[in-house]
Formats: C-alpha cells, sequence, structure tokens
C-alpha cells in the first residue's frame, strides 16, 4: 500500500508537471499568433508586407529584400517592414491556404499556388503576370562527389549496379515532384529517340532502375542535400540553383547536367484575399513586379538561379549551360496531366513504388 | 498532502478534474483519430489499409520493434541487474544516464546515429568494407529503436530487484542451489514481470518512433518505410484519412499490448 501510495503521489506531480506544460504551450501559441502579422495594417505611413516563401529563396531574399525597401522608400517615402515565412514549398501553400496571412506567395511550383487559389485567396488570373508568373528558372541536374569518382554522365547512369542515388519523395515534398518529372521525362525522350512516339511504358521502366537504385527517400530537397552531405550515397538529383549555393559556399561537388532535363518554373503571385484584409494590395504589387525586375533578376543568378528575364539571361549564359535537349512541363502534359498520371493514388509513381 | 485530498468534496472536484483532463488529452484525440479513419465508410478504411505500401510499412515496424524490444530485454535486464547488484565507482552517474533517451529530442538521436554509424564514421566504414548496411537499411532502424526504448526495461526491472527479500536468494543457496539454479528458478520470476511490462511498453513506444527513424530509414515504400513516417507522407500528401487509417492499425495494437500490461501488473500487485 505504501507503494501505490507514492505511486500516486508521483503520479500527482507528473499531472501538475503536464497542465503547467500546456498552459505554457498554450501561451506560446497565442504570442506566436500574435507575431504572424494578422495586426499588419498601416501605421504612421508605415507598411507590413508578410512574406509566405519557399525556404529555397531564403538566401536571395535576404538580399533582395533590404533593395527593395529602398527602392520603395524614394519612390513613395513609406518605410516597408517584411514579415517573412519560409517552408517547404507544399507547407507553405497549405499554410496560406488554411490562413496563414502572406501578402505574397513565392512557391516551388504551379501546383501549390493552385492548392492557395482553389482555397479562395488568390482570385486573379496569376498566370497572366508578365513571365507568366514565374519568377526563377532552375534545372534538374546530378551532383556527384568531388571529381566525380563514379564517372556519372547521364541519366543511365544512375541505373548502374552500385550506384547510390538520393532524391526527396514526391509525396512529401512538392518540390521533389521536378526531379522525378525531369527522370520520367529523360525516359520518354529516349523512348522518342528510339522509337519516334512517346512510350510512358519505358519512361516507368526507366524511372523503376533509376528508383531501384535509390538510398535514401527524404522528406524533402534540403533534407535530401542535407543528408548527402553527410556523405551518404553517390549521386543527388536535385535543382541546379542548390548544388550552385553549396559549391558558392566552398563545397566540392560536382555539378552534371543530363542531356535532356526538364526546366524548373517557380512563381509568385499576390495573396489577394489577405492584401485586401491588410490594405496592401500596392506594395505586394510592387515587390511581385521588382521580382521580376533586371536588378532582382541578376541577383537571383547570383544565387544559382536562371533568370526569366531575357537580357539577363543571355548575359549569363556563360555561367547557365542550356542542355540540348532541355524539355518544360508542357512535354509531359502540363500539371494537371502531370499529377494525375504520375502522382494521383494509383499513378506512375505508386506503381513504381509498389514494384507493378 | 494525503489527508487532504480524502475529503469528500476534494475527492469528487479532484477525480473530475483527472477524468476532464484525460478526456481532452487522450480520449478525445484517440476517438477523433478513429472517426477519422472511418470518416468514408468502411471500404476506404479497408483500402487504405490493405494497400500493400501500408501494409508493408505496418509489418517492417512491428517486425523491427520486435527485434528492438527481444534486444531491449536481453540488455535491459542485464543492465538493470548490473546497477542493482553491483557497486562501482560511476554507477550513480550511469544510473542517471539511463533515463537521457527520453530528455533528447529523438531526431538528435537519429542525426547522433547517422554521425557514428553513417558512411563517414568508422564503424559505417567498417562494416561497409565486410559488406553490411547499417545506415538506411533496417540496422539502422532497430538502432533507433533501441536507443529511444532503452530505459523501459531497465526501469521496471530496479525496483523488483531493490525489493526483493534477501532471505529467498539465500534459502535458496542454503538449500544447495547452484548459482544458476537460484537464478532461474527464484531471482528470475521476480523480474519477469517487469521484463515483460518494460518490454511491452518499449514495444509501443518503438512502433510510434518517428523522429529518429526518419533521418536514418532511408524511408523508400516498400523496402525501409516504417509506418510512422507513411502516416506522416499521407498526411503531407493531403490524405488524412489514409493516414488515420494506419493510425488506427497501430494505436489498435499499441492498446492490446499496453491492456495486456496492465493485467500482468494487476496479476503482480493482487489487485
Amino acid at each position: 500500500m505504501k507503494r501505490s501510495r507514492a505511486t500516486s503521489q508521483r503520479m500527482f506531480t507528473l499531472l501538475l508537471a503536464a497542465v503547467m506544460l500546456l498552459a505554457a504551450a498554450g501561451c506560446g501559441k497565442a504570442a506566436q499568433t500574435n507575431g504572424n502579422g494578422t495586426e499588419s495594417s498601416v501605421q504612421n505611413g508605415d507598411v507590413t508586407l508578410v512574406i509566405g516563401a519557399y525556404s529555397v529563396v531564403k538566401d536571395a531574399f535576404a538580399e533582395l529584400l533590404p533593395k527593395f525597401q529602398t527602392h520603395w522608400l524614394e519612390e513613395t517615402g513609406q518605410k516597408v517592414t517584411f514579415q517573412e515565412s519560409y517552408e517547404a514549398s507544399g507547407t507553405q501553400a497549405r499554410a496560406i491556404a488554411g490562413g496563414f496571412e502572406a501578402d505574397v506567395a513565392i512557391l516551388a511550383m504551379e501546383g501549390d499556388l493552385d492548392k492557395i487559389a482553389s482555397a479562395g485567396f488568390i482570385t486573379h488570373d496569376w498566370k497572366a503576370q508578365s513571365n507568366s508568373g514565374v519568377i526563377t528558372n532552375s534545372i534538374v541536374v546530378l551532383g556527384t562527389r568531388t571529381g566525380n569518382p563514379l564517372g556519372i554522365k547521364d541519366w543511365n547512369d544512375l541505373t548502374r549496379e552500385g550506384v547510390k542515388v538520393l532524391y526527396p519523395n514526391p509525396k512529401t515534398s512538392g518540390g521533389a515532384q521536378w526531379d522525378i518529372n525531369a527522370i520520367y521525362g529523360a525516359g520518354l525522350k529516349q523512348s522518342e529517340q528510339q522509337n519516334g512516339v512517346k512510350d510512358p511504358a519505358f519512361a516507368k521502366s526507366f524511372l523503376k532502375a533509376v528508383h531501384a537504385n535509390v538510398e535514401s527517400l527524404d522528406k524533402s530537397g534540403r533534407a535530401s542535400m542535407a543528408a548527402f552531405e553527410y556523405g551518404v550515397g553517390d549521386v543527388i538529383v536535385t535543382y541546379e540553383n542548390e548544388l550552385i549555393a553549396r559549391v558558392n559556399q566552398g563545397v566540392d561537388y560536382e555539378i552534371v547536367i543530363p542531356k535532356s532535363t526538364i526546366l524548373i518554373e517557380n512563381p509568385a503571385a499576390v495573396v489577394d484575399k489577405n492584401v485586401e484584409k491588410h490594405g496592401t494590395r500596392k506594395v505586394a504589387e510592387a515587390f511581385i513586379a521588382y521580382l521580376h525586375s533586371e536588378e532582382a533578376q541578376r541577383l537571383f543568378t547570383e544565387h544559382g538561379f536562371r533568370s526569366v528575364d531575357g537580357k539577363v539571361a543571355a548575359d549569363t549564359k556563360d555561367r547557365f549551360a542550356v542542355p540540348e535537349d532541355l524539355f518544360d512541363i508542357s512535354y509531359l502534359g502540363g500539371w494537371p496531366e502531370v499529377r494525375e498520371s504520375l502522382y494521383s493514388k494509383k499513378g506512375i509513381w505508386y506503381q513504381v513504388l509498389a514494384g507493378l | 498532502m494525503n489527508t487532504m485530498f480524502r475529503g469528500k468534496g476534494w475527492s469528487f472536484g479532484f477525480r473530475s478534474t483527472i477524468m476532464l483532463y484525460f478526456i481532452i488529452l487522450i480520449v478525445l484525440p484517440i476517438v477523433g483519430i478513429y472517426t477519422q479513419s472511418f470518416s468514408l465508410g468502411w471500404i476506404p478504411f479497408w483500402e487504405s489499409v490493405s494497400e500493400p505500401l501500408a501494409w508493408k510499412a505496418v509489418l517492417l515496424t512491428v517486425k523491427l520493434a520486435v527485434i528492438a524490444t527481444l534486444l531491449n530485454m536481453f540488455l535491459g535486464t542485464m543492465i538493470g541487474w548490473v546497477l542493482v547488484r553491483y557497486r562501482f565507482p560511476g554507477r550513480r552517474l550511469l544510473n542517471s544516464l539511463v533515463d537521457l533517451p527520453f530528455a533528447l529530442p529523438t531526431a538528435v538521436g537519429g542525426l547522433m546515429i547517422l554521425l557514428l554509424l553513417g558512411p563517414n564514421s568508422l564503424v559505417g566504414g567498417l562494416a561497409e568494407k565486410i559488406g553490411i548496411e547499417i545506415v538506411f537499411h533496417e540496422p539502422a532502424i532497430v538502432v533507433a529503436m533501441l536507443f529511444v526504448t532503452f530505459p523501459f526495461v531497465i526501469r521496471a526491472i530496479q525496483p523488483l530487484l531493490e525489493e526483493m527479500d534477501k532471505s529467498e536468494e539465500e534459502a535458496a543457496y542454503t538449500l544447495g542451489a547452484t548459482r544458476a539454479k537460484t537464478f532461474f528458478s527464484v531471482i528470475f520470476p521476480t523480474m519477469l514481470p517487469g521484463i515483460l511490462s518494460g518490454a511491452m511498453l518499449a514495444f509501443s513506444r518503438g512502433i510510434a518512433e518517428f523522429g529518429a527513424v526518419v533521418l536514418i530509414a532511408g524511408n523508400i515504400p516498400g523496402k525501409t518505410l516504417i509506418a510512422a513516417v507513411y502516416i506522416f507522407g499521407e498526411i503531407e500528401s493531403s490524405n488524412p484519412q489514409g493516414a488515420a487509417a494506419v493510425s488506427v492499425l497501430l494505436l489498435t495494437l499499441s492498446f492490446f499490448i499496453l491492456w495486456t500490461v496492465n493485467l500482468i501488473q494487476a496479476r503482480r500487485t493482487g489487485q
């Protein structure tokens, strides 16, 4: 009996601690929502712009935002402050669609902006903007260890025995769908060259052959890159800008550009419902326009992105070799088609995983 | 403090507070998960569960959790035994270190395993040379599960060993029993309920582990994807019903296990 009394006393202290913890957590959350910028209205002529972006642009934005701030101050005399949130693209899209009051959304892919649009937060046709709403381009490439010890040259090398491949899971990371699209599309291209027709069955078996060599299927592009840095795998399938950013930091990876690969397009748009609420439409639209400006575009290229601006792209073309057989999402039939054929419940990706 | 709680009003208030707390914190979310999993009816539930990738993930999880639990039963018993029965410098320190895996975010545990057993480490490099793959294959998942469930068996048998009546053991020796005989017919039966209940807890915790495993498992569906990570994937790809269905499988399994633990403990204390 003595024992059980001791236990009940311990239980009580434990419960007390748990209740206190819960209360603390509650307070924390309340403070956070306050910090999330619901009260970002105009005060003393200042304006707050809430930015919901995908994580990869974080470094570029650290340089871009102060520049836009100066421009806006010069133009209008208004001081703009930023509230920034960087998340994986899909997570960010869900957050905004779920009520995170971002004024502008900068995401990795069209589908994620569509999520926000179908939740009713973006009401204008964002594709009608300049460059179809795309602010940066990149391509899917292969990254290898210093000096490319395995002699990786193209997609076919990834199907060789003993080559360990990394790419993130397209189910948890929307951005990873670009990687899978690239492999699948390269398979289509190959079948087209051999037989003159796009053969989905060939492309699927090609994707399957690459997948058989996958060592780890991480939950995001960043996690995949981190694993590669810890020494996992021989080849990583990822965005060119991610690898360039690493190389710029002094990591000696080799960037291999496959003969045929996909053009990545990262869109950005004003979130109508939130700018109406905050009264920030003007500054939000100016910000999106600024992202398309030559200055911003040059800055993006410094961070490894390919420019959507014709002039900047021409200036930097020696740094960004165009693959011989570059294709874009329309080669696969556009995003709606890709979502249906590749990533639907019993789609090609599922069949590859389940070995069907 | 105890006399205070014996008052009638106190007793009622205290009990209802606890019940409310229990309902809000435990019962509601669990009922929510069950409702969510059947939200579209039986057929979608069955489809989500009979999905080859889903049941492969559950099978793999159960298999590896069983291995981790067996290892825990063996090693945990030995460690508990050593900590109670032997006196050596550093014993207290070791004893307090046992609970550390609970205090550490499991993702950090996973990261440590990746750094210590990964391809760039001494152990990982050696293992690779002799053709064993640890990280991103099943051994790493077992190690991660072992890490997070480490304290359960140890903490379950320690009080039993400490409370054990010395005279029983001495009587066995006096009656001429060998050391082995004494261990297996006197000491071991005393520890057994602790070993079993510790093992059950370890198993339940093992099948639910996410943070440590997700970093080192490779997470390839059908090969190295465990149930918790599968569920995460389903949530991320906007399929809450599928996620809930697999969660229900795990929950039901865990519930039966914890139920068994309770039965064992009830038998032990004779309540």
